[in-house]
């Protein structure tokens, strides 16, 4: 008997889930097939985009009243939509699983994906026409893979799903299919998420092997899997199979590999070459979830496993570091932002891996907003300034008119990323950094993660400072040409000193956004803003495997009624149990209480962090509350430094105080902007070799043996025929002289078959 | 059962004679016909001494048929250089002698008709046609001007393949012949009683297979003696005698049981000649054949004056359009001179 | 026993000279073969068309010598009268042959057989 009612729904009866909850699937297919209807009918107007937004706005809307519909205390709905798999022992439906996961998942990827469609309705009007329903194509597509994906009732359709947004993806980022980065880009996003989708394939056969099923509805209620937790959270890993254990580790390979992580996270920055809308949707927001909430969803099977939620830990927390210091020394926006991705990301892996799924949860549910937000105002900047990314040539936007909401949209977007206090993104970030200290072996997590966080605040703020603020200049990028309201002019040659109040005098007027972009980036906005409330509302008492659990918030709700939940034994009772001090004391006599229970369950919970009986503080004070403080100062100190550095005294767009300082560390920043030569290191061992191998085995293996068996096919007959074709001489004797013999064969036979079969002589 | 020719001496007297066909062919450079010719003359001498030897030596009394082997003899010889003299016209000429010769082998057979329709047929119409479209197509150069005769008469195409293939046939066919000869039916009779008398041979032959002949009751050479006998009670109720009278006509002789003779001569008049005989299997037998062979002659006729008609009409045609054309170039070239 | 089988070839010759009895219808068959294999030769041999054909009337004569030895064996006049026909056909396809032959030696000024050799393939 666990405390830790990590299947809370074990014991409940699978419900049956609406039939038109199907719809959530049946929308965006529906926007693929208008799409390519216009594709067909060679629609040359916005309207492949402006029904794309219709049919996910139904999406979403099916979504909220299937959130209104469920009742978690039922336990989790399935509806299947038709038998998919049958062969011997593997069965797989292709149907849904609704839990609040699911729901929780599933409103804001509906949610952003009608708002991002939106604006993408105006980001690529440009390009109306084919290229136009092909976008659309892609991008409904992506919508219907990512609901496979995420409502899924089991692994197959997880793959597929999985498998569907990879293909999205790579269609989507080598949309500009003409121009050659993009093209490679998409390739190598495609290449390494397929490294990681080997790890989540071998783990779903892992999975059948082991467990006998891949129908989540069946793993997660099986006695078996519910043996392990006890037995883990006993600390007994050594009779938990290797096999289960295994399982996790599969997966979690496939996890880094969709949602960037280190090693694989090569191919996020890169992806940034497709369109705007897409890095928002599919980069920022819901595809790289995607393995998180693979983590979450399989969080059970992870905390059976000895190593895996450690290993996912440890991997976050490197990759958040390591992807802020590559974004500090980024000058594209596009990157830094897309590092920063990559740098969340990696918090969200922490929080999983230090027994905080709800804090992972709500740092993707704010993530998403305001990293949406963050990604659409840097593609309203390059659509406006003609593909101009580069932070050393614009300066000062906040003051071009018509501009406003975009610095607006920006800023809202910045302060959630850097955890200014009260922001959503704070709160979220909290969640995760204070587990991190309360968790016992995880206080080195947890300071990384806080220099992160500093780091982070750094490198927003300096994107904020640069672009937005300080002395108004532009310059426009490399799509001058392109586009019919820019005059074609050359270079624009540099202003050395003053403000410039005018800059129409050099005949570049930048293109301010229209009313699409504008309404969807104070939606953005609002609704960041708006996130940092659901960390007040939503609370409510849940009945987890018999004990009452207080959940605090709405994302604490959603999470811990699925099978991510994860409660540790202090989190009932706060820390009085402990006899740490609270803000809010509680009397002595409930504190009484709460110890027994508390020192009477301790002995019982375990985890892959050992005893999770006592948990730690964090510099004397209980880390929920003292985190507030102590993240909010590091970010704090963040931004000071980005202001110095980067506004204060800066009268150029290029030049800054940062470049003196950046000298004294010699070669450093140099390699911080080279991305820490990662790239360069995997050519050299794995792409090197592998293009060695190819043109001197394989190349040559095609061409002689490949080739060679089907060109021999092609000349055996041409050979027969040659050695045949001289009986047809033309001459009539030649035919006679055939012809006699064969009536001499025919005769012979007579004379020695049928003679003597007749009654030999 | 015993092989009347010994078949490795069979087969090499294909052997010789393939071999002695081969160098006679025509060939370009070397005359070695002649000595092709008697070693393919030896190859069937060889078949001709071993038959006779195997008739000496059932019947010593019994000598080999002068006619049927001197006919068959300048048969092959004559198809022999039918086939390797050089130039077309001795090839024809050789040909009737082998037509002659086959006529001979068809009297031996008593087909007189046929012998004679033979000569007269072919050799007096067909062939003759060979010979004029021989002179028309061929322009045979003098006597011992062998240079300038066309390299399609002087030489022949694959001798020895062909020679082999050839000997290779007829070893199997000679075999076949022989292997073959245990199980050929017996010499079919139709009892026709309808007509009287038949040859006296076929009359022998059809008591013999009613077994109404007694043997041991042979009167003489040349009689042969029906039993009459009544099926019921198995009485003799008299004799036949068919005997051949001294100026070779059938006679029928009834003795009764008390050896009273009466004597019936068919004289020449009920012996059908080969003639009757041939029509009335012909008008009887195969009526519709005759008819179809009729329309097969009149088409070849038809053919033949279309194929050649037409072939006249186009060089008409052809050689009016070269004049017409020279004309108009003419015409052009004087009116260009006159401008 | 060779009697019996000679004497089961024999052709119903009574009533003829001595000199040609004794006969029997194996020897026929073997001069009719014979002439037959030279019909063979010749034909596949020789490239003057007028004479392959003369070799296929040779041939035509073998089979007649057969067809008559075989009446004369079987005291039958079938053989005689499919003689008669042969002779029709033979007769008939001279004709034909004849005209044919001589239109291609008008059109190749050759009667040699090697030089109609369109149908090579």
């Amino acid at each position: 008997m666990t405390t830790v009612p990590a299947l809370a729904q074990a014991t409940h009866e699978i419900a049956h889930a609406p039939a038109w909850a199907l719809l959530i699937l049946g929308l965006p297919i529906l926007g693929v097939l208008q799409s390519m209807v216009c594709a067909l009918l060679g629609v040359k107007s916005k309207a492949p985009a402006f029904l794309t937004v219709g049919c996910l706005a139904g999406a979403f809307v099916t979504t909220a009243a299937l959130y209104s519909w469920f009742d978690p205390a039922n336990g989790p709905a399935v509806v299947t939509a038709w038998e998919w798999f049958a062969i011997g022992d593997f069965t797989a439906t292709f149907g849904l699983y609704i839990d609040t996961l699911t729901i929780f998942w599933m409103l804001f990827v509906t949610g952003l994906a009608t708002l991002i469609a939106l604006y993408a309705s105006e980001y690529m009007s440009h390009d109306v026409g084919p290229g136009y329903c092909r976008f659309f194509f892609a991008f409904n597509l992506f919508v219907f893979s990512m609901a496979c994906l995420v409502m899924g009732a089991n692994l197959a359709m997880l793959y597929l799903g999985w498998e569907g947004v990879g293909l999205c993806s790579y269609l989507l980022i080598g949309y500009f299919y003409k121009k050659d980065s993009a093209v490679q880009a998409a390739k190598k996003a495609f290449i390494v998420n397929r490294i990681g989708d080997l790890g989540l394939a071998l783990g779903l056969y892992l999975t059948f092997v082991h467990f006998g099923t891949i129908e989540y509805a069946e793993l997660f209620g099986s006695a078996q899997l519910e043996g392990y937790i006890d037995l883990a959270m006993a600390g007994n890993y050594a009779a938990i199979p290797a096999q289960a254990q295994w399982i996790p580790i599969l997966l979690m390979i496939g996890a880094f590999g969709k949602s960037a992580q280190f090693p694989l996270y090569v191919w996020l920055p890169d992806a940034m070459e497709g369109p705007t809308p897409v890095s928002a949707l599919i980069h920022a927001a819901t595809m790289v979830t995607a393995g998180v909430y693979l983590v979450a969803r399989f969080y059970p099977v992870f905390l059976a496993s000895e190593y895996a939620l450690p290993i996912v830990a440890w991997t976050g927390t490197v990759t958040a570091l390591l992807a802020a210091t590559i974004g500090m020394a980024q000058f594209d926006i596009k990157r830094i932002m897309a590092y920063s991705t990559v740098s969340q990301l990696g918090y969200m892996f922490a929080g999983l891996g230090v027994l905080t799924p709800t804090g992972a949860g709500y740092h993707v549910l704010t993530h998403a907003f305001f990293k949406a937000l963050l990604f659409l105002a840097c593609g309203a900047v390059m659509h406006g300034f003609a593909g101009q990314l580069d932070l050393r040539k614009l300066s000062g936007l906040r003051r071009v008119k018509g501009w406003g909401i975009v610095t607006l949209g920006m800023f809202v977007g910045c302060i959630n990323l850097a955890g200014i206090p009260f922001t959503a993104g704070y709160f979220s970030k909290d969640t995760i950094l204070a587990e991190a200290f309360v968790t016992p072996g995880t206080a080195a997590i947890g300071w990384i993660l806080l220099f992160t966080a500093g780091l982070t605040a750094y490198y927003t703020f300096r994107v904020f400072f640069r672009v937005f603020m300080g002395p108004v200049h532009y310059e426009p990028g490399d799509d001058l040409h392109d586009h019919a309201d820019d005059h074609a002019h050359g270079e624009e040659h540099n202003h050395d000193a003053g403000e410039h109040g005018d800059e129409h005098d050099h005949g570049f007027h930048p293109h301010a956004p229209g009313w699409a972009i504008n309404t969807v980036l104070a939606t953005l906005a609002v609704c960041s803003l708006l996130a940092s409330g659901l960390y007040i509302v939503g609370g409510k008492t849940l009945d987890l495997h018999g004990h009452d659990y207080k959940a605090k918030h709405y994302a604490s709700t959603m999470i811990q009624q699925s099978t991510a939940s994860f409660v540790t034994p202090y989190d009932h009772h706060g820390f009085e149990a402990a006899g740490i001090h609270h803000d809010d004391t509680a009397t002595a006599e409930t504190a009484a209480d709460d110890h027994a229970e508390d020192t009477a369950h301790a002995a019982v919970v375990h985890g892959p962090y050992g005893d999770l009986a006592h948990p730690n503080t964090v510099l004397g004070m209980d880390p929920h509350k003292g985190m507030y403080y102590i993240s909010a100062a590091f970010g704090l100190v963040g931004i000071v430094l980005a202001w110095w550095f980067h506004l204060a005294g800066r009268t150029t767009a290029a030049q800054c105080r940062m470049d003196a300082v950046a000298r004294n560390f010699g070669p450093i920043p140099r390699w911080a902007e080279h991305k820490w030569y990662v790239d360069e290191l995997y050519e050299k061992l794995f792409r090197g070799p592998l293009h060695l191998i190819s043109n001197h085995v394989f190349r040559p293996f095609d061409k002689y043996i490949v080739d060679g068996l089907v060109n021999a096919i092609g000349w055996l007959p041409r050979i027969g025929a040659s050695i045949i074709r001289p009986s047809q001489s033309g001459e009539l004797q030649g035919y006679a002289a055939g012809m006699i013999v064969g009536l001499t064969i025919l005769l012979f036979l007579i004379l020695t078959v049928v003679i003597s079969i007749g009654g030999g002589a | 059962m015993e092989h009347l020719v010994h078949p490795l001496l069979l087969y090499l007297a294909c052997l010789l004679g393939g071999l002695g066909i081969a160098l006679a062919l025509p060939r370009p450079r070397y005359k070695l016909a002649l000595i092709g010719g008697l070693i393919a003359a030896a190859g069937g001498g060889l078949v001709v001494l071993m038959l006779s030897l195997k008739a000496y030596d059932t019947d010593p009394g019994a000598l080999p048929n002068v006619f049927f082997y001197a006919f068959a003899a300048i048969a092959l010889a004559a198809g022999l250089r039918v086939i390797t003299h050089h130039r077309p016209v001795y090839s024809a000429l050789y040909f009737i002698l082998t037509i002659i010769a086959t006529a001979g082998l068809f009297l031996l057979l008593s087909a007189e008709f046929m012998a004679f329709a033979l000569i007269i047929i072919y050799a007096g119409a067909i062939l003759i046609t060979y010979l004029f479209v021989i002179m028309l197509a061929t322009q045979a150069p003098a006597e011992g001007d062998e240079e300038l005769q066309a390299e399609y008469d002087t030489t022949s195409r694959e001798p020895w393949v062909a020679a082999g293939a050839g000997f290779v046939l007829l070893g199997i066919l000679t075999t076949m012949m022989f292997r073959g000869v245990g199980e050929l039916p017996a010499p079919a009779y139709e009892p026709d009683s309808e007509i009287l008398a038949q040859l006296p041979g076929k009359v022998e032959t059809i008591l013999t297979n009613s077994d109404l002949r007694d043997a041991e009751d042979l009167l003489a050479d040349g009689e042969t003696l029906l039993r009459e006998t009544d099926p019921e009670t198995g009485e003799s109720l008299g004799r036949l005698v068919i005997a051949r009278s001294a100026e070779g006509h059938a006679q029928v002789i009834a003795v009764d049981d008390e050896g009273n003779e009466r004597r019936l001569t068919l004289d020449h008049e009920f012996t059908p000649t080969n003639i009757e005989r041939l029509g009335i299997n012909l008008l009887r037998d195969h009526p519709m054949t005759i008819e179809i062979a009729g329309i097969i002659l009149l088409m070849a006729m038809l053919g033949a004056t279309v194929l050649a008609r037409k072939q006249v009409e186009f060089e008409e045609a052809l050689k009016a359009h070269e004049q017409r054309r020279l004309h108009d170039a003419k015409a052009e070239q004087t009116g260009a001179a006159e401008a | 026993m060779i009697n019996d089988a000679l004497s089961s070839l024999t052709l119903a010759q009574t009533g003829f000279p001595d000199s040609v009895a004794g006969v029997t219808l194996a020897h026929y068959l073997s001069v009719s073969a014979a002439m037959f294999t030279l019909g063979v030769i010749g034909f596949i041999t020789r490239r003057n068309l007028i004479v392959m054909f003369l070799c296929t009337e040779l041939m035509f004569q073998a089979a007649g010598i057969a067809l008559i030895a075989f009446g004369r064996y079987h005291l039958n006049f079938d053989g005689q009268t499919f003689v008669i026909f042969v002779l029709c056909i033979a007769a008939a396809e001279a004709a034909m042959g004849l005209a044919l032959i001589v239109l291609l030696f008008r059109k190749a000024e050759s009667l040699s057989a090697g030089e109609w050799k369109e149908l090579q393939g």
